[in-house]
C-alpha cells in the first residue's frame, strides 16, 4: 500500500515499549487520573470546535444568536422590571444594569445545561470510544465562552451609548467567568452521570435554571436583599459572580469580597465532589447510556 | 521474552445486570416503581444473584506482537464486550489486561462523524477521537483522501454522502490510524466489494508491518484470509484458543442446527425445530464435500409443535463471506406439503452443484402458509464444493460452461505474437 505512510518497524517496536497501558476493574476513589485529560487536550479542542461549528452551521442567523438571546432577555426585563415594576437599579440605566447580570448569567445557564446533557448527546461515542469522559463536560463548558465573548463586544458598545466608560475593573471579568464556568462544570459533574441514567436531569435543569435566575441578583440589585439574608443568599455562587460582574462594569463602591469569597469555597466544595462522583460513575457510562 | 507480548490478559470477566439495558435508560419513575415492588415482595438475595450474567468470564490469553487473532462466536458470546474492555470503552468487573503499544479500537466504522459538517472538518474530527493529533491528520491529510476516492467532495457536508462514500472516508481516516494493536469489530464488511477489497490489503500490509491486529467477525471467509490463530467464545467463556482451522471446524460444529443470528422469534413459543438436517452425496453417504456438477440431497428433520398448515420449507445457500447464492424453496418449486405436526423429515433432492470452489453454510428457513411468516431459521452446516479448476471466489459465484466459438478476420496476420 504504497499510498500509506507508514514508520519503520523498528521504529514501532521501540515506540511500543514506551506506552503501557493497564486495564483494572476498580480504582481507589481519589485517582481522578487528570493526567489522562491533559493528554488529549486536543480531542477536547476539536469537540469545541465541532459544537461551535455544527451550532452555526444549522442556525439561519448564525452567530446572531450569540447576541440576540440575552438582547432579549434583556428588553423583557427593562419593560417588566424597569417600567412597570420600577426596580431599583442603584442608580445606573436599567438596561444596562440587566445585561451585566444576564450576560454571565446566560453563560452559566448555557455551560449547565450542555454539560449536564451532553453526554446524553454524544452517547454513539461514549458507547464506541474511548477518551477520558471528563472531557465531554469540560468541551461543553467551553463552547458557550464564545457566545460570551460576543455578547460581551455588544455590553461595552451599550456602554458607550450609555456615556459609561469601561475601567480597570474590568480586569475581574475573567476570573469572575472561569468561576461561572468552573459551576458550571461542577454542575455537570453532579448531574451529568444521573442524566446518563435518568433522562429526568434533562428536564430538571432548565427548570432549576428558571429557579436559580430569581435566586440570583438579575432583575434586582443585591441591595434589595435583606442584610440579614445576604450571606445565606450568597451561598449561590452566582451571586458573587454577578455581583462582582455589576461592579466590573460600573465601578461603584467595593468589590463584595464576602460574596466571592462564598462562591469560591462553594464551587471549590462541589467541584472537588463533583470529580470524584463523576470519575465512580464513568465506569458504567458506556453499559447503561 | 515478555517483550514480546502485546496483549497479556488475565481472568478478564464483566458482569452485567440482566435487563439493564431496558430498564435504567427510562425515567427515575420506573425506578422507584421498581423499588416499591422490590420491597413488597422483600428483597431476596437470591433473586439478585439471578439478575446478573457474566457477559465475559475468566478469559486468559496473551497476543504476540505481530500475531493476527481471529474472535469468533455466536451473538451474545461475549466478543464485542472483550474488545470493548481492551479498547477501554467499558470497565471490567474482574481481572486484568496490559496492552504495550498504541492501540486504535475500530468498533464501528464513523462514529463521531458529524453529519452537518464536510468531509474535512469530520477528517479532522474522527482522527482526533480515534486519537490522532491534528498535526498528524493534517500530514496524512491528502493520503485520507486519495485513499477514500471522494476527491472534490471533501468540501460538501458528510449528509449529502452516499453512504458508500460516507464509509469510505471513515474506514481511510481509521486506516491511517497507524497503531500498533489494531481491534477490530466486523469494521471490513462494508463498502462495495472493490473497497472491501482495498480494506483487506490494507490489513495485510498492516501484518506485514508487524501490527499486531484482533479481529472479530461472522464472516468465516475474512477471518480465514487474516489470522492465524482465533480465539473462539461461547456464553462468555473461551472454549477454543488455537490454530484457525481446527477453531472454525469447532465452530462450525457448533453453530449447526443453531437459530440464525438475524432471526427473532416474536410469537413467544416456537411452532417448528429443525432437529437434524443431513447432507449427502449422490451415492447417499453422508457427506461435507459437494463436487462440482455433482447433485446432493439435503434432508430436514423437523419437530412441529403445533398443526402447521402449507408450509414452505426454504433451503438458503450461503457462501463464507455471507453472499446468499441461492434459496430452494418448496412452495416455488409447487411441492404442496398440506400439513404438517410432530416429527417427521422432508427431502430435497438439489440440480447439479454449480457453486465454485467455497465453503458454504445452509440456513434452514420454515414459512407459514407459503409465503406467511416466518416460523423458524435455523443454520443446518456447512459444507464444501470441490470445483477442479475455480478454486476460489475470485471467479464469481457460480460456474456453467459457455459455448465458445472463434471468428477469424482477414487481415490480422500479426497478431499472433502479441500479448501483454
Amino acid at each position: 500500500m504504497s499510498d500509506v505512510a507508514f514508520d519503520t518497524a523498528a521504529a514501532r517496536a521501540e515506540a511500543a515499549h514506551h506506552e503501557v497501558t493497564h486495564i483494572r476493574p476498580d480504582r481507589g476513589w481519589l485517582d481522578l487520573d487528570l493526567a489522562a485529560v491533559w493528554r488529549y487536550r486536543e480531542l477536547l479542542l476539536v469537540l469545541i470546535m465541532r459544537d461551535i461549528q455544527v451550532l452555526y452551521k444549522q442556525a439561519a442567523l448564525g452567530a446572531a444568536w450569540a447576541i440576540l438571546q440575552p438582547l432579549f432577555a434583556v428588553v423583557i426585563f427593562t419593560v417588566i422590571f424597569g417600567y412597570f415594576v420600577k426596580m431599583p437599579s442603584d442608580g445606573i440605566p436599567y438596561p444596562i444594569f440587566a445585561f451585566a447580570a444576564v450576560l454571565p448569567w446566560t453563560y452559566f445557564a448555557e455551560a449547565t445545561r450542555r454539560s449536564a446533557t451532553g453526554m446524553v448527546d454524544d452517547a454513539e461515542l461514549v458507547r464506541k470510544v474511548y477518551f477520558p469522559r471528563l472531557i465531554m463536560p469540560l468541551a461543553k463548558v467551553c463552547g458557550p465562552l464564545l457566545d460570551f465573548s460576543i455578547a460581551f463586544v455588544v455590553l461595552l458598545i451599550m456602554m458607550l451609548c450609555y456615556g459609561i466608560m469601561p475601567s480597570w475593573k474590568m480586569i475581574v471579568v475573567p476570573p469572575l467567568v472561569i468561576l461561572a464556568g468552573l459551576l458550571a462544570l461542577s454542575v455537570g459533574l453532579w448531574l451529568g452521570p444521573i442524566n446518563v441514567r435518568f433522562r429526568d436531569i434533562k428536564h430538571t435543569v432548565p427548570f432549576m435554571l428558571q429557579i436559580g435566575m430569581y435566586a440570583a441578583p438579575i432583575v434586582y440589585p443585591l441591595s434589595r436583599v435583606p442584610e440579614e439574608w445576604r450571606t445565606l443568599y450568597s451561598l449561590n455562587p452566582m451571586v458573587g459572580v454577578i455581583d462582582g460582574f455589576r461592579w466590573a462594569v460600573f465601578g461603584r463602591g467595593e468589590l463584595n469580597l464576602e460574596a466571592i469569597g462564598l462562591s469560591c469555597i462553594v464551587i471549590l466544595v462541589l467541584l472537588a465532589g463533583g470529580l470524584v462522583f463523576f470519575r465512580r460513575m464513568e465506569r458504567s457510562f458506556a453499559d447503561v447510556i | 521474552m515478555t517483550n514480546d507480548i502485546a496483549i497479556s490478559v488475565r481472568d478478564l470477566g464483566k458482569r452485567y445486570r440482566r435487563g439493564a439495558k431496558s430498564r435504567n435508560h427510562d425515567s427515575l419513575r420506573d425506578v422507584i416503581q421498581d423499588g416499591v415492588m422490590s420491597l413488597m415482595r422483600g428483597g431476596d438475595a437470591e433473586r439478585k444473584a439471578q439478575d446478573y450474567f457474566w457477559a465475559l468470564r475468566e478469559a486468559n490469553f496473551d497476543i504476540r506482537r505481530g500475531e493476527n487473532v481471529g474472535i469468533i462466536g455466536l451473538n451474545g458470546a461475549g466478543k464485542s464486550t472483550l474488545l470493548k474492555i481492551l479498547s477501554r470503552i467499558v470497565t471490567p468487573t474482574a481481572g486484568s489486561a496490559d496492552i504495550t503499544g498504541r492501540l486504535g479500537a475500530l468498533l464501528e466504522v464513523g462514529t463521531g462523524f458529524h453529519q452537518e459538517l464536510t468531509g474535512r472538518e469530520n477528517t479532522f474530527l474522527y482522527g482526533s477521537i480515534l486519537g490522532m493529533t491534528r498535526a498528524e491528520v493534517a500530514r496524512k491529510f491528502d493520503a485520507i483522501v486519495d485513499f477514500a476516492e471522494i476527491g472534490d467532495f471533501i468540501d460538501t457536508p458528510v449528509k449529502r454522502y452516499s453512504s458508500g462514500m460516507y464509509v469510505r472516508l471513515a474506514f481511510a481516516v481509521a486506516a491511517h490510524l497507524d497503531p500498533d494493536i489494531l481491534l477490530l469489530d466486523e469494521v471490513l464488511a462494508v463498502g462495495d466489494f472493490a473497497f472491501q477489497r482495498k480494506c483487506m490489503n490494507f490489513a495485510r500490509s498492516l501484518e506485514q508491518k508487524g501490527s499486531t491486529i484482533l479481529f472479530v467477525s461472522h464472516n468465516m471467509f475474512s477471518i480465514k484470509t487474516m489470522c492465524q490463530r482465533v480465539i473462539y467464545l461461547k456464553r462468555g467463556q473461551i472454549v477454543f484458543d488455537g490454530p484457525t482451522d481446527e477453531g472454525l471446524r469447532l465452530y462450525e460444529n457448533d453453530s449447526r442446527l443453531q437459530q440464525a443470528p438475524w432471526f427473532q422469534d416474536e410469537s413467544g413459543k416456537p411452532s417448528i425445530a429443525i432437529t437434524d438436517v443431513t447432507l449427502r452425496d449422490e451415492k447417499g453417504n453422508e457427506t461435507g464435500v459437494v463436487d462440482f456438477g455433482k447433485r446432493m440431497s439435503i434432508r430436514i428433520g423437523y419437530k412441529a409443535f403445533r398443526p402447521i398448515e402449507r408450509p414452505d420449507f426454504r433451503v438458503g445457500i450461503n457462501r463464507s463471506d455471507e453472499v446468499h447464492c441461492a434459496t430452494f424453496s418448496s412452495t416455488a418449486d409447487k411441492f404442496e406439503i398440506p400439513m404438517i405436526e410432530g416429527e417427521g423429515s422432508i427431502e430435497l433432492k438439489t440440480p447439479p452443484v454449480r457453486l465454485v470452489s467455497d465453503l458454504y453454510t445452509m440456513n434452514i428457513v420454515v414459512r407459514d402458509r407459503g409465503f406467511g411468516r416466518i416460523l423458524c431459521a435455523q443454520i443446518g452446516g456447512s459444507f464444501h464444493v470441490r470445483h477442479p479448476v475455480f478454486a476460489s471466489n475470485a471467479f464469481g459465484v457460480f460456474h456453467e460452461s459457455a459455448e465458445w466459438r472463434a471468428h477469424e478476420t482477414a487481415s490480422a496476420p500479426q497478431r499472433a505474437e502479441a500479448g501483454p
